[in-house]
């Protein structure tokens, strides 16, 4: 098969709020092959979270179309409709308020076990030692009687990920999955999640604020950055991190804090021109960036929007400057 | 002279399980001016000891034994032995805390300004115009606008501005001590970086040495001049901000080292640490870290091993095995942990 398996095109999707409408995500582009790995990055209020519900069909877009293998889902009915939903499903960031803590883990996996796949007694048993093993979770006959408040976040995060292959799903969208465990665990999970997408050929998306977290899960895939509600690069995770192509991923880059003293006190900076983020409700025209933004040109990117356009090495970018030099911006501000 | 001496601190909880230690035996010096930055995962200890040393541990925390010496050259006394209104003023006046920028940091029905005029009063700043010209003062300091911000309520701020708020409020009485307690957490990138550079020029112009309790190693890799491992309640290594990043010597150290990708540079060989934390209740005989440990020996269960002396005299790990642990490592060279085991 070559066409892709689940792609987001052209979605927006807006809010009304007591304050005005505002549009967290706008215009959003994404197509993702079958065991393909993407990691969308960005800050608080980018829209990611948005994007991610949509990818997962929770949230209807306002405008533009989610499709799953070719066929648009929102119009989708009945035994097809609920076929799109176990082949989708979502991964929450809180393994403290996404299991029931009423039930043991065993009355959490036996119920879609029984629904979607008919496996009850023996058999659902059997299906959930399996899952509790593909997890990591060791000896799993051990963990069927327990409940969530007897495990540690992590494992509870495992059994979330068990919880999501009851239904053989072929894409995961992992919201912030490891921002709320130990970071002495994070990297394990992660891996988990990797092998899922290598073994099993399910399709992951991991949306996360963490860039080191994106580059060590998406390290084979890609990343999209987004910001304002707009995905301002999408490229190859080493070129992306390496040789960043936006503005805006560029300052991210050079402004993140790393785990080694050498390389943290000796990088160079991107000089921003405002430190504050416009507010969604009053966003700036033409590019969002371009009020901080150091290549920023009057009477272009204050006026019009950049669309994603394609830069050498296979990556998009939708900057005026980046695209007409033909450079990524990491170039063009000095900081390679 | 060290402004900050602990020795033998031990904290327990009360529990019906029993006493939890989740502070034992610790035993360091704050240097005056100098960046401390204690790193260990939930559940270490780091927490307990950070709130322990301005003693605004829960009710159910008991220090059990040891001393917490202040010295700032012109005052010197046990923390542990002062009584409630000395305390009081130990706890803006030579040592503040800076908590998480979150919301309930901060009294939500009242303005900033009010925020610092309380403040100010029950330290004992009686004169409201002082108070108020200092207020001014500490916000430019810290690239706020006063006139902006004095007259907001907490919820009307951004999380940057409302960390940059309370590291003015902690500097309200300019204390020689600031503790902070996971001070960049859950604000954006490019927030932190404004927050890290403040800390940075704070300290080159007021000179306060900084205790930093962190999960997040890279805030210690740009802050720290020392650092502070610790382990099920015990300091397992003491270091350089260098050795601790690129030498280290106990096994846990080294875990954590590894357990955190970077964004720059050469992935590495990144690894979690397998298991999780002993239970600070009924904790494994000999040493704590020996079920998670890859470098363990039967020698390892004999006793908890105490800290050595590794390398250099500013560097102890307490690891029977380190020899073994810098052979693993190879080189001395600066360069991470995960790089070398790759």
């Amino acid at each position: 098969m070559s066409g892709p398996l689940i792609e987001l095109d052209r979605v927006s999707r807006t809010y009304t709020t007591p304050a005005g409408t505002i549009k967290a995500v706008d215009d959003v582009s994404l197509s993702l092959g079958e065991s393909e790995t993407i990691c969308i990055v960005g800050e608080s209020g980018c829209g990611k979270t948005t994007t991610g519900r949509m990818l997962a069909g929770l949230l209807r877009p306002s405008s533009g179309r989610l499709l799953f293998e070719g066929a648009d889902v929102w119009e989708k009915k009945g035994k097809d409709l609920a076929r799109f939903r176990r082949a989708v499903q979502l991964v929450h960031q809180d393994p403290y308020a996404s299991l029931n803590p009423t039930r043991t883990i065993a009355q959490t996996l036996a119920p879609p076990l029984a629904k979607h796949k008919k496996a009850h007694g023996r058999a659902a048993r059997a299906a959930m030692i399996s899952l509790l093993e593909r997890v990591g979770l060791t000896p799993p006959a051990d963990f069927l009687l327990k409940y969530p408040h007897q495990l540690s976040g992590g494992q509870r995060q495992r059994v979330s990920i068990a919880r999501a292959l009851t239904v053989d799903p072929r894409v995961i969208v992992a919201d912030e999955a490891v921002s709320m465990v130990d970071v002495s665990i994070r990297i394990s999970l992660l891996d988990l999640l990797h092998n899922l997408a290598t073994e099993f050929h399910v399709t992951t998306v991991l949306i996360t604020h963490d860039l080191a977290v994106a580059r060590y899960f998406g390290r084979k895939g890609r990343i999209a950055v987004m910001y304002l509600g707009r995905v301002v690069e999408l490229a190859d995770t080493e070129s992306l991190v390496s040789d960043p192509a936006h503005p805006y991923s560029t300052a991210l880059i050079a402004a993140i804090p790393e785990a080694d003293p050498t390389i943290t006190r000796t990088k160079k900076r991107v000089p921003l021109k405002g430190a504050e983020v416009p507010s969604l409700l009053n966003l700036p025209p033409g590019c969002v960036f371009h009020p901080r933004c150091p290549l920023s040109e009057p009477g272009l990117c204050d006026v019009v929007v950049p669309i994603l356009g394609n830069l050498p090495g296979g990556r998009s970018v939708a900057c005026h400057v980046a695209l007409r030099e033909r450079q990524p911006a990491a170039e063009l501000l000095g900081v390679r | 002279m060290p402004v900050l001496s602990v020795r033998d601190l031990s904290i327990d909880y009360r529990t019906r399980r029993g006493p939890v230690h989740a502070v034992r035996d610790v035993t360091f010096d704050l240097e005056q001016g100098e960046t401390l930055a204690v790193i260990g995962e939930s559940g270490s200890g780091k927490t307990t000891l950070a709130v322990g040393l301005i003693r605004l541990s829960p009710r159910s925390a008991r220090v059990t034994k040891g001393e917490i010496r202040y010295d700032d050259g012109k005052r010197a006394f046990d923390v542990l032995s002062l009584d409630t209104e000395r305390l009081r003023r130990f706890r803006w006046a030579d040592c503040a805390m800076v908590f998480q920028a979150a919301l309930s940091a901060f009294n939500p029905v009242i303005t900033i300004w009010e925020q610092f005029l309380d403040t100010g009063r029950a330290h004992g700043m009686g004169d409201k115009h002082k108070v108020h010209d200092r207020t001014r003062e500490l916000l430019d300091l810290v690239h706020l606008d006063p006139n902006r911000v004095l007259r907001a309520y907490p919820h009307e701020l951004s999380g940057g501005m409302r960390q940059r708020v309370l590291i003015a409020m902690a500097l309200l009485l300019d204390p020689r001590i600031i503790i902070l307690d996971e001070p960049t957490t859950a604000l954006d990138i490019l927030t932190q970086r404004a927050i890290i550079d403040l800390l940075r020029e704070l300290r080159g112009k007021l000179g306060f040495a900084t205790i930093f309790i962190s999960h997040d190693l890279s805030i210690a890799a740009e802050l720290a001049d020392r650092m502070l491992t610790m382990y099920a309640g015990r300091i397992v290594e003491r270091a350089t901000v260098e050795d601790l990043f690129y030498r280290p010597r106990h096994p846990y150290s080294v875990g954590l080292m590894r357990a955190v990708p970077r964004v720059s540079g050469a992935l590495g060989s990144v690894a979690s640490i397998p298991g999780s934390p002993p239970d600070l209740i009924r904790l494994p005989r000999g040493c704590s870290y020996y079920p998670r440990c890859p470098f363990h020996v039967d020698e390892c269960l004999q006793q908890d091993p105490p800290l050595l002396r590794v390398d250099t005299p500013d560097h102890e790990a307490a690891c029977i095995r380190w020899e073994t642990v810098a052979a693993a490592l190879g080189s001395d060279a600066e360069a991470p942990v995960a790089e070398k085991l790759a």
